[in-house]
């Protein structure tokens, strides 16, 4: 994309704005209507762009849970290990 | 939107993500139990773990995004494992030349209805700034924003992807060490049963 001097053009921001609309998970699009306002998709964006942040976030609870249980100096694992003593 | 295929970045994302796990784990198995404060709680592996996910895409993604500078320059200056500092620096040079594509907004004289527009809209951009990583800087305008925020959510969504491949394939592997332990149990227990 060539950087462009000069304003900005509304039409250039619809677009974009509905270029972005496209990359919504589909049953927020579904609901939008085709003509959804900019300001409603600018704030689905952003409560999109949040819900993947927390599975993100999740995902690192749960990963860094199972390689502590991978570690052997771990509490978790020393736990496993004075129930077979 | 980015001229490598996806799939490149998932695999550059990967590499550097496991090369970065691999990193915590052998700092973490080098400091026993015994030694207070070495050991790195719960929390902080969690926290450890998502800072490399995202230095790993930020990384992956390579030249062309804002928002790749945003987390990897914090990251570096932030890093105290040295290793793991030089992991950073590492993939930081697979960048070219970071060139800015945000263009500012002409300053000359704009028609009433058209400034009108863009200030809406800056207000309406307010909450996605803060979302996208970089997104604070007030010198990037709206136009650059939006292209932020489709670059930034189509690998935001690999990211996902990938963590739950990898969070899958640590379960399988790490699960038979589990068993093996639990295995363990069960007939410790029932030779004391008898």
């Amino acid at each position: 994309m060539s950087s462009r001097r000069g304003r900005i053009t509304d039409e250039e921001i619809n677009e974009l704005i509905s270029k972005l609309q496209a990359l919504l998970p589909e049953s927020s699009r579904r609901r939008a209507a085709s003509r959804s306002s900019a300001s409603k998709l600018l704030k689905e964006t952003c409560g999109y762009i949040k819900s993947l942040h927390q599975e993100v976030d999740d995902l690192s609870d749960r990963l860094s849970e199972l390689m502590s249980t991978l570690d052997d100096n771990s509490p978790q694992a020393e736990i496993i290990r004075s129930l077979l003593r | 939107m980015q001229g490598p295929s996806t799939k490149s970045f998932r695999q550059a994302f990967l590499e550097n993500l496991l090369v970065s796990l691999q990193l915590q784990q052998e700092h973490t198995s080098k400091h026993d139990s015994s030694s207070v404060g070495a050991a790195m709680s719960l929390h902080e592996r969690k926290l450890a773990v998502k800072s490399s996910a995202d230095v790993a895409m930020a990384a992956a993604r390579g030249a062309g995004a804002r928002w790749t500078r945003a987390i990897l320059a914090p990251a570096s200056s932030a890093c105290k494992v040295q290793r793991c500092r030089r992991i950073v620096i590492r993939c930081r040079g697979r960048k070219r030349s970071l060139t800015t594509r945000s263009a500012r907004a002409g300053d000359g004289g704009t028609s009433s209805g058209g400034e009108i527009a863009r200030r809406l809209v800056s207000r309406r951009t307010m909450a996605l700034r803060e979302v996208i990583p970089g997104g604070r800087d007030a010198a990037v305008d709206e136009a650059t924003l939006l292209r932020e925020a489709m670059d930034y959510v189509v690998h935001l969504r690999a990211q996902v992807d990938v963590l739950r491949q990898v969070s899958e394939a640590v379960q399988r592997s790490g699960s038979s060490i589990l068993q093996v332990l639990i295995r363990g149990l069960v007939a410790y227990v029932k030779k004391r049963e008898t």
